[in-house]
């Protein structure tokens, strides 16, 4: 890690001239000898450095940060806070470590006050030129139908992201390339994965529920039998603040609105042969959620114990398929499925996304759907 | 199917004992009694008491700091577009403010909590020194079964408050379309893992929905502790405190709706004049005065209205640009207000 940016600056060193006060008072006057002050900065890890101070050594219990700050220049702000960090004195040298790594682009200014000894430098950290690689790899539902009251979109990134400023890079277009308005939940918090390199974008629900005011107001955000495109700017940064390689678009055509809920009845399992690795399958009649497909569905044996392996989806998510580590033993097994899975419209099993309300709250379904399957 | 019924049963657990706390993230922050913090973490699932130690009274004087994040950002060695100011509290006691912070934009971004005093000067409070217990919110584990790499569901924090030995925790799921509000009792202990519960509100269409609690505050109503939630687009949903239990799914009373297009952001109980008031900023309908006397008095709204419904409220034409707000003290509240510039200035303000 030998990455270091070493700026020197060398200064006007207000050297040996009248007498001491401050700290130094009551001292005998030393005698510096005649040189410059110098300040330097080292990025990775981070350091500010002031060398040729004479003084620096003779103060009892001294206030390093009152001595020597360094401070980020902000464009629009005067008087900003010293950075947070350690001082110490090395082999004569006043070294400021910042608590935080620099930041690539911006500016540092570094002052030195002691007595008669001063210096001032500012430092502009290089910021690396990164060709974007960055893209959408993947925009969850696949297909190119949805349903009117479509609840949520994933976006896969190729990388992690900067967080923060979805709203400013994703668009939805009408037929016309009209922007449609304010289609998305507003929501400072976005929904990220830990890497973030997955977002999940969920359509205001005020405007997909029937009745709520925004949906009267502003109408529905999509009309059925009309197209629209969703785009993703490539101006929108990745985590190395780089923008993305190249925009996202793609068009949807959209269907009536989707009120039926989830029914494992039409759920249709093809089974595996004993001794193979193939998978097992679930077939579903309609699009489901991707990122609940990966996670609210298991395989267990007879004996209930989970089976190990690996689950794919295709078929514009209306297929989940899964293959065992070792290969299948005959036997009885089951597919579980939890019934917090959601179709595109947030449609459960055995409940919708709307429901009447003010009926009684109806006694839950079942938790989870068990599938059985036999391999031989 | 004996293994999905433990999983169901398991909402909190994981409370470590007093130590360094170490924060992956900081999402919405409070302030709980003697001086504890209350600091969500959303990455790691986890809710985090610090003792702050900063429980010397002092006094609630005029603030007005201009343009705080630069600031806050100069304090971290950054400049402004690379932090995220991401909550305030108050400390009901010393009046200092304590601001939740992201540093950088990316998943290794680091998470702080900064403290300005009330002539603003700024630090940053020691999140790796101070005193701490925390509790794990393992929703994680019991919405998920299999296995094979899948990646367990992360929930974002909406809002965190305290109230009557409980902390509060709104979340929001990036999977499921789900409302998630978890009570946990303070001091943290393994023997108390708190309660999760769905709640759903009437609309309009008579439709129901358990959409997510996006801020809420606590009053007493009918001398009863109320839990007040208020949602996007934007009904005010009335809740005992008493009803909160592990597990149980709740339908809360929608008492008030207060419009379209918009996302309420904070809420701040007040007295005036004899008579109780709630403050409430918001994303598109600026800073709203609601009347919070008698609230027991409203019944749930089950039919179509044409307007505003409820709880009446006036607009306070006065306060714009206000992103963040909380108590500063009996006649004053604290907010954190757009500038010209499209920064934020840190003001006192008096409660209208």
């Amino acid at each position: 890690m030998n990455r270091f940016h070493v700026i020197t600056a060398t200064l006007i060193g207000l050297m040996g001239v009248a007498l001491l006060s401050g700290p130094l008072s009551g001292q005998p006057a030393p005698q510096p000898a005649p040189g410059a002050i110098t300040i330097s900065m080292e990025s990775e890890p981070a350091r500010f450095r002031v060398t040729g101070s004479t003084f620096i050594r003779m103060i009892a219990n001294p206030n390093y940060q009152a001595i020597f700050s360094v401070s980020v220049v902000q464009p629009n702000a005067s008087e900003v806070p010293q950075m947070t960090g350690d001082y110490t004195l090395e082999q004569g040298a006043l070294v400021f470590r910042p608590k935080y790594p620099l930041q690539p682009g911006a500016t540092y200014r570094a002052v030195f006050k002691l007595s008669r000894e001063s210096a001032a430098q500012t430092f502009t950290v290089p910021k690396p030129v990164i060709v974007p690689t960055t893209v959408v790899s993947q925009v969850y539902p696949t297909g190119t139908e949805i349903p009117q009251n479509q609840l949520k979109f994933y976006i896969h990134f190729s990388g992690s992201m900067s967080k923060g400023e979805s709203s400013k890079w994703i668009h939805l277009l009408d037929e016309f390339g009209k922007e449609v308005q304010q289609p998305f939940l507003a929501f400072d918090d976005e929904l990220w994965d830990r890497e973030f390199k997955r977002i999940t974008i969920l359509f205001d629900p005020g405007r997909v529920k029937t009745g709520v005011r925004p949906n009267r107001e502003m109408g529905l955000a999509m009309e059925p039998g009309k197209r629209y495109t969703l785009v993703i700017d490539k101006e929108w940064a990745d985590a190395t603040g780089t923008p993305l390689k190249e925009t996202f678009r793609r068009t949807y055509t959209v269907a009536p609105r989707d009120n039926t809920p989830l029914d494992p009845k039409t759920w249709r399992v093809l089974s595996p042969t004993a001794g193979t690795r193939l998978s097992v399958t679930l077939d579903f009649p309609e699009t489901v959620d991707s990122a609940l497909l990966m996670r609210v569905i298991e395989v267990q044996d007879a004996a209930g114990n989970p089976v190990e392996g690996k689950v794919t989806i295709s078929r514009e998510e209306t297929r989940w398929a899964f293959v065992p580590d070792v290969p299948w033993k005959a036997g009885n097994y089951v597919v579980s499925v939890l019934s917090t899975l959601e179709d595109l419209a947030g449609n459960k099993v055995g409940r919708l996304f709307e429901v009447d309300t003010f009926e009684e709250m109806k006694a839950d379904v079942a938790r989870v759907h068990a599938l059985p399957f036999k391999v031989q | 199917m004996k293994r999905f019924a433990i999983l169901a049963g398991v909402t909190l657990a994981a409370v470590s004992a007093l130590s360094a706390a170490s924060l992956r993230s900081v999402g919405p922050i409070a302030f709980g009694p003697n001086g504890v913090l209350f600091v969500s973490d959303p990455l790691n699932g986890t809710i985090v008491a610090f003792e702050s130690g900063d429980n010397k009274a002092g006094k609630a004087g005029a603030v007005n700091v201009t343009e705080i994040q630069p600031k806050i950002a100069a304090l971290l060695g950054t400049t402004a577009d690379q932090i995220a100011v991401n909550d305030l509290a108050v400390n009901p006691i010393s009046h200092n403010i304590y601001f939740s912070v992201t540093r950088g934009k990316g998943p290794d971004a680091k998470a702080s909590v900064v403290v300005a005093d009330a002539a603003g000067k700024l630090s940053e409070f020691p999140v790796e020194t101070a005193k701490s217990t925390s509790v794990t919110l393992q929703n994680i584990v019991a919405d998920t079964i299999g296995r094979g790499g899948r990646s367990a569901r992360l929930d974002a924090i909406t809002d965190i408050g305290y109230a009557d030995g409980k902390v509060i925790v709104a979340g929001l799921s990036s999977e499921e379309f789900s409302s998630k509000l978890r009570t946990i009792a303070y001091p943290f202990s393994s023997a108390n893992r708190g309660a999760s519960i769905e709640i759903y509100h009437g609309n309009h269409g008579r439709v129901e929905t358990n959409s997510p609690v996006r801020t809420f505050t606590t009053m007493t109503v009918n001398n009863e502790l109320t839990l007040l939630a208020a949602y996007t687009c934007t009904p005010l949903v009335r809740i005992p405190m008493s009803q909160l239990k592990d597990g149980e799914k709740i339908n809360g009373a929608t008492i008030a709706e207060f419009g379209a297009g918009n996302t309420p952001l904070d809420m701040v109980v007040y007295k005036k004049d004899g008579a109780n008031f709630i403050l409430m900023n918001n994303t598109a309908r600026g800073v709203m005065k609601i009347k919070a006397d008698k609230l027991e008095g409203y019944s749930a709204i089950t039919e179509r209205v044409a307007g505003i419904a409820g709880v009446p409220y006036e607009t306070i034409a006065a306060l714009t640009g206000v992103d963040q707000m909380d108590k500063w003290d009996d006649s004053t509240a604290l907010v954190l207000v757009k500038n010209a510039g499209g920064s934020h200035d840190l003001k006192s303000i008096a409660l209208p």
